[in-house]
């Protein structure tokens, strides 16, 4: 919201104030300032020019040499350079012996050998605004040689934002109010708000004013004011609506808007001879309408409160007029409408039209009710007075002003508690009576426009802000937090990113929601009876419609990002919560880890020119690091069609499933822009860390030698060798202490070996822990080894 | 005898410039002073010597030793430093690193580390709630008006079933309490929240925050400044000036923002926001003790504090950087600047 600084200087003497001095005050009052405007320029030889003509430079291209009427008996000659003005525009000149804000002074001299006798201005040049494109076209009236000061009163606006709980400074009079009391000072004229002036009220007949709401609207009133003469505001009053943003329609309009943006109290006035019949207040019929003053035709319901006459909706009550009885040039006669509509009601109508005036704004967040009368009468006294008419005597009220906010119970002690700081009684006491709060004992009558004032607490907030934080000394006595199974799932996490890290691998963060295309990307589809993804049901865009089940969707479209700007060697993983929902639609989230390798493993260097490519056994090899020393099998399985998984297989840690990898198929890495085959692995991340973090028991270093005995083997070549393995693991022989896989060999061609034959080098060792192995024994069990192998297993020993 | 040793030490002096290796070393070495060395021979011949040349002879038979022994030793030395010298010969130590590939934490995961470290120290705990939430743990439970416009379908996003995705990480201080077992509540919980913006520089659909929750018998608001004082100063450094703006929120009262002062090269400096927070409104204990229907969070007795902050905005001005997006586009250039 707009406040003019001006405005507030009629309520309240600021004038001793910096704008920086004001701009901390309301800071520190929480009222977040969010603009600060400079508006007309108290310059002298400042003044209002007029383009007679303006015709090129004979010597420059982009400057126009200018005759210019600025109110002498001949015109002046300006060099020029702006392009924005027409011949006739008003523009601000300033003259010779003008300084203009940053110290420029303004003498005659030559362009390009033209005489130049000052220079036309843009709003930036005035210091009205940070920039500016071209002069500032003046839309006035006055006549050329008038002083700028003189169309433009210099002011500062603020612009700042109310908290919602905040609703009594949406006004000059409410915002000069809080400074009044934050300062010290005295409102000009004494008045907090205007209860108590109008004294001459009468109670409508129901012919006149009928609330068929009272819930909704209390209290409403209406004055008759007849033979009026709608006409263009006086400069004042349009330059108060101007300074605050609003443009001036006329007199009446312009008056409402005013005593708005003064008193907090929105108004409407009625072209009576639009009206027949008394007005209602009640909830519209279904089906009915209103083409309101915005020209819009609202389709209302029964919900939606409007301010009737006897045939149709006339208003959306607190919300906006209608276009038919609202005030033209042509209205003789109006009803001035001041009430007090209900917040709730309000807001519901205003949201379901996506419509906030500065009307609705108010009676949303609450207005001082007891003031609805009062202003009633101001409105009425300054139409009277800039509009002519006769005024009823009275003003016709139905309803009842709402009660007053309770008194609040309050206790000092409670409040330095709370503070943790004893600031003494009379520090609070001095605060709140500033505010407008009156003690009776220990409790504290409220102010009938502090709305928000009605718990002790609501009081300790208002003693906290008054006094500062800064005022408060700080403490740091805290008592010890135990560790939560949170604290050890957060360091796990930490110790699995850092490991990744360490391994060259970049972490990625991102968004957790994805389009529907990318759900085909989770390896989970790879398997069969998958759980349902979640979809939002108001999604913002495409892009981010489902909840991701699977990181690898954002790991791809991060390859994708990266591949596209350079980088197609990509070591990346992701851990965070991914979400799926059962069968009965229950949420399920799980912290997942996502892993994708592809390109070179390592960057070429001229140590390595043509490094080699990374494959799924480099997959593999991250996936073993990840957890060292744990039973981790790899059992592949047949990607379901439609997957984009070309080779898959389940990861297994003892016996839980942990997860899941593979590689994609050719056709989806292409998409991303890849060449080289794209790896990924997912994983429980609660499974992964559970291993991770197994309890590790001390064995015995070994003290005898060990004894080594190599076998080559032909095998088909389809052999898995997880079917190898399962024969050794099954092997009884208590000296076999590991078995590793040094050599695979193939020949597609068929010459050194049989194309559907492979070959296939173990090396073999055995050990016994307490003594030094005998030649014949090694012997005897490496001889069990070869035979069980070959009774088990389709090989050939070589 | 003299002339014979003379002979001896003036030929090892002259052998030993020729000698180039470990191998010809030991050669002149058994030369000299093996079994059948010149030397040893020599010294066999003392008995022969005259009693009263015995002393002159024996002295230049030692100082002949100690000479090719010094000769050997010295030769050794050089021949080893040779030797180190041919090991690392061709090596140019200015060529450019064979790289590693080199790996970092996402700045955020670094950021809130931080955060979370610095809170531990404080002696906070970390909760979690889930990130798909119902209205009551979003909303209700936080003093939030039935019609406030956070609840918006505009605002939130919403699956059918009719919860929603967390707007804030303080649905956690809710579930906390609720299943809190005594006091004091000392947590902290780090976690993704969602709000239906449109994508530019400074709004995301969803961003990291971290929600802090003291609540016990007399907790007030210096406590609040003190440990936020401490936290701030840990992260952006001892001199970082902080106000406590008063600010609104349904669930703190009184509440404040905090801002810090921030110092750009070239530019004047000037106040942001970084946090919220404030004093649990006695609503939200209400909330929780009708709901847990016992007398541990009776508005009566408890006080406490909460405060959230944008892990990214912690981020973003500590490192400078200009673009909410930078972070969930996952750029590798941009990655490895925090390598």
């Amino acid at each position: 919201m707009k406040f003019s600084l001006n405005w507030l200087n009629d309520h309240l003497d600021l004038t001793d104030l910096s704008v920086a001095d004001i701009d901390d005050l309301l800071t520190f009052a929480g009222i977040e300032v969010e603009g600060i405007e400079t508006r007309g320029a108290d310059i002298d030889q400042l003044v209002v020019a007029q383009v007679i003509s303006s015709e090129k430079h004979p010597d420059a291209d982009k400057l126009s040499v200018c005759q210019i009427d600025a109110g002498a008996d001949s015109p002046v000659q300006i060099v020029c350079g702006a392009k924005n003005y027409q011949v006739g525009d008003k523009i601000p000149l300033a003259q010779p012996g003008c300084e203009l804000p940053g110290g420029f002074k303004i003498a005659p001299c030559k362009m390009r050998g033209i005489e130049s006798n000052g220079m036309m201005c843009s709003a930036s040049e005035l210091g009205l605004t940070d920039e500016s494109d071209g002069l500032m076209i003046l839309d006035t009236d006055a006549a050329p040689g008038t002083a700028f000061s003189d169309i433009i009163t210099s002011d500062t606006i603020f612009d700042v934002e109310i908290t919602p709980n905040r609703p009594d400074l949406l006004s000059h009079l409410g915002l000069a109010r809080e400074l009044a009391a934050l300062t010290g000072r005295e409102l000009k004229g004494g008045i907090a708000h205007y209860q108590s002036i109008n004294d001459k009220c009468q109670t409508a007949q129901s012919s006149d004013i009928d609330i068929q709401a009272t819930e909704a609207c209390p209290l409403y009133s209406g004055h008759f004011i007849r033979g009026i003469k709608v006409a263009p505001s006086p400069d004042w009053l349009k330059e108060k609506l101007e300074a605050v943003g609003l443009r001036p329609i006329n007199n009446v309009v312009d008056i409402t808007n005013y005593i708005l943006h003064q008193t907090g109290q929105p108004l409407h006035a009625f072209d009576l001879a639009k009206l027949n019949g008394g007005i209602q207040v009640r909830y519209a019929k279904d089906g009915e309408k209103l083409i309101a003053l915005d020209g819009a035709d609202y389709p209302l319901n029964s919900s939606d409160l409007i301010i009737a006459d006897g045939e149709k909706a006339q208003a959306i009550a607190g919300v906006m007029g209608g276009e038919d009885s609202g005030v033209t040039g042509g209205t003789t006669d109006i009803l001035l409408e001041s009430a007090y509509f209900a917040p709730s009601g309000v807001r519901a109508t205003a949201r379901r039209f996506n419509l906030s005036t500065d009307s609705s704004y108010r009676f949303e967040r609450g207005i001082d009710p007891v003031q609805t009368l009062g202003i009633s009468k101001l409105a009425v006294d300054l139409i009277l007075e800039l509009a002519g008419g006769t005024a009823d005597p009275e003003t016709l009220i139905a309803g009842q002003v709402p009660t007053a906010p309770a008194d609040v119970a309050f206790e000092h002690a409670a409040c330095h508690r709370l503070l943790g700081h004893n600031i003494g009684d009379d520090k609070i006491n001095n605060i709140l009576s500033s505010l407008g709060l009156e003690a009776d004992g220990n409790n504290w009558k409220i102010p009938t426009w502090r709305l928000d004032l009605s718990r002790q607490v609501d009081l300790i907030e208002e003693v906290a802000r008054v006094f500062g934080l800064d005022n408060i000394p700080a403490r740091t006595v805290g008592t010890y937090a135990p560790a939560s199974k949170e604290d050890k799932t957060y360091a796990a996490n930490r110790s699995l990113r850092d490991r990744l890290v360490h391994q060259g691998f970049y972490e990625a963060l991102s968004v957790k929601l994805i389009a529907e295309s990318q759900l085909a990307d989770d390896p989970a589809t790879a398997m069969k009876g998958g759980l349902a993804p979640m979809r939002i049901k108001n999604p913002i865009s495409d892009d981010y419609v489902y909840l991701r089940p699977s990181v690898i969707p954002s790991l791809l479209s991060i390859a994708k990002h990266n591949v596209n700007h350079g980088s197609s060697a990509l070591r990346l993983f992701e851990l965070g919560t991914v979400f799926s929902a059962t069968p009965k639609g229950q949420a399920i989230e799980q912290s997942s880890l996502g892993l994708l390798i592809t390109g070179d493993r390592e960057p070429a260097s001229w140590k390595k020119p043509q490094p080699e490519t990374l494959d799924f056994h480099d997959l593999r090899s991250v996936i073993e690091s990840l957890c060292p020393g744990q039973d981790i099998q790899i059992h592949p399985i047949t990607p379901q069609p439609g997957c984009h998984l070309a080779l898959a297989a389940q990861i297994r840690i003892g016996k839980s499933k942990a997860g899941i990898c593979g590689q994609l198929t050719p056709a989806r890495a292409r998409e991303i822009g890849l060449e080289a085959p794209a790896l990924v692995a997912e994983f429980n991340a609660n499974t992964l860390n559970t291993a991770r973090n197994t309890e590790r028991r001390f064995a015995e270093l070994p003290r005898y030698p060990a004894s080594t005995r190599d076998i080559a083997m032909e095998a088909p070549a389809e052999l898995p060798n997880s079917d190898i393995e399962a024969v050794f693991a099954k092997i009884d022989q208590k000296l076999l202490e590991s078995f590793c896989l040094f050599d695979v060999f193939s020949d597609a061609r068929g010459e050194k070996l049989a194309a559907d034959k492979k070959s296939l080098a173990y090396s073999i060792t055995y050990r016994h822990p307490d003594r030094t192995l005998e030649q014949a024994e090694v012997e005897q069990a490496h001889q069990q080894i070869l035979e069980t192998l070959s009774k088990n297993l389709p090989v050939v020993f070589r | 005898m003299l002339d014979e040793l003379s002979a001896i030490q003036s030929d090892a002096l002259a052998a030993i410039e020729s000698i180039d290796s470990e191998s010809t070393l030991d050669e002149f070495r058994i030369h000299y002073l093996g079994k059948k060395g010149r030397l040893t021979a020599a010294a066999a011949g003392m008995r022969d010597v005259a009693k009263e040349d015995k002393r002159a002879v024996g002295q230049k038979l030692n100082e002949v030793r100690n000479t090719i022994t010094g000769l050997i030793d010295s030769r050794n030395v050089d021949l080893a430093a040779k030797k180190d010298a041919q090991a690392v010969a061709g090596i140019d130590p200015t060529l450019p690193a064979r790289s590693l590939p080199q790996g970092a934490g996402h700045p955020l995961s670094q950021m809130l580390n931080r955060a979370v470290d610095t809170l531990h120290q404080l002696g906070f705990a970390i909760a979690e709630g889930p990130e798909i939430e119902d209205n009551w743990h979003c909303f209700d439970a936080l003093n939030t008006p039935a019609d406030h416009p956070a609840r918006n379908e505009k605002d939130t996003f919403y699956f059918d079933s009719g919860k929603l995705l967390r707007t804030h990480t303080s649905t956690v201080q809710v579930r906390t309490m609720e299943g809190a077992k005594s006091l004091p509540v000392r947590i902290i919980a780090p976690g993704s929240a969602f709000r239906r913006d449109e994508i530019d520089a400074t709004h995301s659909i969803s961003f990291t925050q971290l929600e802090g929750l003291y609540v016990d018998e007399e907790v007030s608001l210096a406590d609040l400044k003190g440990t936020l004082e401490y936290f701030f100063h840990s992260i952006f450094g001892k001199n970082t000036e902080l106000r406590f703006r008063p600010h609104f929120f349904p669930f703190t009262e009184p509440s404040f923002e905090i801002d810090i002062k921030l110092h750009a090269a070239g530019k004047s400096s000037r106040w942001i926001e970084i946090a919220g927070c404030g004093m649990v409104d006695p609503s939200v204990f209400d909330a929780i003790h009708s709901q847990r229907k016992d007398e541990l969070f009776s508005p009566d007795k408890v006080s406490g504090f909460a405060f959230g902050l944008g892990i990214d905005r912690l981020a973003m001005i500590q490192h400078g950087i200009p673009d909410l997006r930078l972070f969930s586009e996952n750029d590798l250039r941009f990655l490895n600047q925090f390598a």
